[in-house]
């Protein structure tokens, strides 16, 4: 007790309040007030514990030492293919038609790229540190400001102190992205931690898909990454934002993401979390606008001994918003799930439609999973509904499968796919589908293994 | 009818258990919880050194936990402890037959129609004033055959091994801080014990009043269960409309053995100052099955969730849970299957209403371990909500740690349909009625399980809180 006095709970030698002295030396000022402002939150905000109902199954002080950590120092990786890790060039070669995209190696952004024609139409992807000079005035009024603010909890404040790259992805009105833009990281330093943003500002009426794909070897030691996502959807517009996780042992995955809804705007989400040791997504979506619409997605598979935790939210705050969400996963080995989920209608918000459902199949008799699907109302005039489910695999449709000749391992995988693939079917983005299934495959093929 | 005649109806409807019965008690301890308070308590019962070392610990355990920062708003309830009376004793000795009981004790049950129901079918009635049980009494044919149905106080007393082999082994004092509060200042309650094989066919009742202003009522009861025995246990709760609040926290351990069958009924018509903060819970060994039926309608906040804890193979838990709120009322209600043994089944139904300013919340838990395989667990939770004040709330928790296990939970929040109500003024039944009997529908899966006379008890109220709600 008398410790966490002298320390605020979460200093350590590199995250510290010369590290964020020193990370912001060259910004502009109102970045430089905006992280020590960050930082000041992130002294003053306690650890969470499993006291907190958030946070009621993933207990940090097992799951996480942030002591040992240092910031990624490491220097930027050449701007050529040639130069870059393989599975790296593996995973863009597997992604089809992109407008756009950006590599960012141990947090730095080593490429970007974005379609003649649409640079010409305004359309900006690129790092989020270049931004704060080219971009000033669209960052400065977006970053860790309405979405994603230092306040929203703990690690929101660490991420808005201590980011060190990003990508900014800004669609001008009416520009329609015909191609998603293709995002492809990989992390290497064993034992450092990655604070990354994206923020993404789609305004009246244009149409953009995003697909953000992290990936990483195994890791000796615990290395952490922090992402803050602000999706912003202004009136009319259509936005995808798809997130798909594939780090090595050892990683422990932190996401915190918020999308804001416009008026008649779509701003769908999907989250894909097929590695690292410990995932941690809080997704907050909120309905702003009449006529806004969310689809939230997810999925996840689950072996060894790793740890998901998706906590998230559907803000209906405004008449007429609809939002719709599927988390979908598999669970093999003694692995755990926890899925976590509100739906709030608010005051007014009438002819508001909100489903949430949660689904787990338990692969193993050492699998465990957790749902809390939630709903708290304020409004009559609405059509809500949750369910969740946890089960085994579906023995009728295994037996009908090997009454058809299949072999028992064959059929298996043929189920688990059939019952994850329907989340993978609501957003049939090119390249995605294809990889996540494969993905799949092979940790089903270790299952029978 | 005249209409005047139908206003003054209408007054006494809205809660007709209001009223105030002048007496004094014989004993009342000073206003809130205290070492003393709880010496007071026992001394009275002439308890064993044991139970006064039980409850001592007990206010030990109650004041080193926090308040419940969940839940509904406890924010002025430290503030009403303090101003409330924890043990009021009525009268001098419990009544075994109804006209020993005290005149005025006598009419406030009359007037609540327990005499009368005692006299239709029932196996047992027990009533309890304040802090003490005031009458119980069994029919002979079953006291013939072994069963026990007296006060919890009695229970003690007569039955000293039976009591202390089962007393807080369901729940513990530490569970949570109103069990903790329970354990020390119980006071009242039923002690019940259906011996094997005896299979009651009529219901044991139990009645609640809470009577004087401050008052803070704790009952306990332990009902035993044993192998392949059957009954059925029904409480009903009231008390006057006092402008200062008043507590009710019970704590209620209930012992279903092999192969034997159990169902409690509650039916909770507190008046809407009344704090009602109970832990009820049931232990079901292999083969036994149990059942709750738990209506909550009045009380200012109730947070209350039966459990059912099935310990033996092929064990079966059943809650139905039923809600109502109006104005300044939550109903934090709803309920727990923990399965520890393979092949357990479960399955809880929960519907709520919400009118006016009123909020419901359904929180419950679903808990497999692992082990307990072949388990099957179903949640089903459907709000209504009236008015576009009203609020409702919907908190599952699914712990699922076997694979070979299959749960589910589903909940829908609707309004009343507007096809069904222009179904239903179409065909000339005005809008008033057409609400109370779409409310009448949407309850009734819960309310065909009622005892008749709390059914139709049931659907008046229904119909008197939709009066007004057209508009």
């Amino acid at each position: 007790m008398a410790q966490a006095t002298l320390a605020p709970e979460g200093v350590t030698q590199a995250l510290s309040a010369e590290a964020v002295e020193r990370i912001s030396a060259d910004e502009p000022t109102w970045l430089q007030e905006r992280r020590r402002h960050a930082w000041s939150v992130y002294e003053t905000t306690p650890m969470p514990t499993t006291k907190l109902e958030e946070w009621r199954y993933t207990d940090l002080k097992k799951k996480l030492d942030l002591a040992p950590l240092r910031l990624s120092e490491g220097t930027a990786a050449p701007d050529d293919p040639a130069q870059w890790p393989e599975r790296l060039r593996e995973a863009m070669d597997e992604d089809r038609e992109a407008s756009g995209h950006i590599v960012v190696i141990d947090g730095h952004v080593v490429h970007a790229d974005i379609s003649a024609d649409l640079a010409k139409q305004g359309v900006v992807l690129g790092s989020l540190q270049d931004a704060v000079e080219q971009h000033a005035a669209l960052v400065e009024e977006h970053l860790a400001t309405e979405a994603v603010p230092a306040e929203e909890g703990k690690f929101a404040a660490l991420n808005a102190a201590l980011w060190t790259d990003g990508v900014l992805l800004y669609v001008p009105k009416g520009v329609q992205l015909e191609a998603p833009v293709r995002i492809t990281r990989w992390l290497t330093e064993s034992g450092a931690a990655y604070l990354s943003r994206v923020l993404i500002v789609a305004e009246q009426h244009s149409q953009v898909s995003y697909v953000d794909e992290v990936l990483s070897d195994d890791f000796e030691s615990q290395t952490f990454t922090s992402t803050a996502v602000e999706v912003i959807a202004k009136d009319g517009a259509q936005v995808q934002y798809v997130a798909v996780q594939r780090l090595g042992k050892g990683a422990f995955y932190q996401s915190v993401q918020r999308t804001l809804a416009g008026r008649d705007a779509t701003l769908d989400t999907l989250n894909v979390a097929l590695g690292a040791s410990v995932t941690r997504v809080d997704l907050n979506a909120r309905l702003l606008g009449p006529g806004a619409n969310s689809d939230m997605l997810g999925l996840y598979f689950g072996d060894g001994s790793q740890h998901f935790d998706f906590n998230t939210s559907q803000d209906h705050i405004k008449p007429n918003t609809a939002s719709d969400l599927l988390y979908k996963g598999a669970l093999d080995g003694s692995s755990r799930a926890v899925f976590r989920g509100i739906i709030r209608v608010y005051p007014g918000a009438q002819k508001t439609d909100a489903y949430q459902t949660n689904r787990n199949l338990l692969l193993s008799p050492h699998a465990r999973a957790d749902s809390l699907p939630n709903l708290e109302i304020e409004a009559d005039d609405v059509k809500c509904s949750h369910g969740a489910t946890v089960g085994e695999l579906d023995s009728e449709a295994k037996f009908y499968l090997m009454s058809r000749g299949l072999n028992r391992t064959q059929a298996e995988r043929l189920v688990v796919m059939g019952f994850l693939g329907e989340v993978l079917a609501k957003l049939p983005l090119g390249g995605v589908v294809e990889k996540v299934s494969r993905v799949i495959e092979q940790k089903l093929a270790q299952h029978e293994g | 009818m005249p209409q005047n005649e139908t206003i003054q109806d209408l007054d006494l409807d809205e809660y007709k258990y209001g009223f105030v019965t002048e007496g004094k008690p014989v004993f009342r301890a000073e206003k809130g919880l205290s070492e003393e308070v709880v010496r007071q308590i026992s001394a009275h019962k002439e308890e064993p050194e044991w139970m006064l070392d039980f409850r001592l610990k007990a206010l030990k355990v109650y004041e080193s936990k926090p308040m419940p920062t969940w839940g509904g708003d406890l924010s002025d309830l430290e503030k009403v402890l303090s101003e409330i009376y924890f043990y009021v004793r009525p009268q001098d000795r419990m009544q075994h037959s109804w006209d020993d009981v005290p005149e005025e004790i006598k009419d406030t049950f009359e007037k609540l129609g327990i005499p009368e129901a005692e006299r239709k079918i029932l196996a047992g009635v027990g009533a309890q004033y304040e802090s003490e049980m005031v009458y119980h009494s069994l029919r002979e044919e079953w006291s013939n055959q072994g069963v026990i149905f007296d006060s919890i106080e009695d229970g003690l007393k007569n039955h000293p091994e039976l009591f202390r082999e089962h007393f807080g082994t369901v729940i513990p004092t530490h569970d949570n801080k109103f069990a903790a509060m329970n354990s020390a200042v119980w006071s009242g309650g039923s002690f019940v014990y259906i011996p094997k094989g005896v299979s009651l066919n009529t219901p044991l009742q139990a009645y609640f009043r809470v009577n004087q202003e401050r008052m803070g009522q704790f009952e306990r009861t332990l009902i035993i269960v044993d192998e392949g025995a059957h009954a059925h246990y029904i409480e009903g709760c009231t008390a006057p409309v006092y402008s200062t609040e008043s507590f009710h926290s019970g704590v209620i351990e209930i012992i279903v053995k092999k192969n034997a069958r159990f169902r409690y009924t509650t039916i909770q018509n507190w008046s809407n100052n009344m704090y009602n903060l109970v832990t009820q819970r049931a232990t079901v060994a292999e083969g036994g099955h149990m059942e709750w039926l738990d209506g909550n309608l009045g009380s200012k906040l109730t947070m209350k969730y039966p459990s059912c804890y099935l310990m033996g193979e092929g064990a079966h838990g059943e809650i139905l849970s039923i809600a109502y709120s109006g104005d300044g009322q939550h109903q934090d209600t709803g309920g727990k299957v923990v399965h520890v043994a393979p092949y357990t089944t479960s399955s809880i139904v929960s519907k709520s209403i919400s009118k006016g300013h009123g909020r419901s919340t359904y929180r419950g838990l679903c808990k497999v371990y692992e082990g307990a395989h072949h388990a099957r667990s179903n949640v089903e939770c459907d709000a209504l909500l009236i008015n576009d004040t009203s609020r409702t709330d919907t908190y599952p928790y699914i712990e699922i740690e076997e694979n070979d296990a299959n749960v589910g939970h589903e909940a829908s929040v609707s309004k009343i349909g507007e096809e069904q109500l222009f179904y239903l003024t179409s065909r000339g039944i005005p809008e008033e009625e057409a609400m109370a009997m779409i409310v009448r529908g949407f309850i009734e899966p819960i309310a065909k399980e009622l005892p008749l006379e709390y059914a139709v008890e049931l659907n008046r109220l229904i119909e008197l809180e939709m009066e007004g709600s057209v508009g």
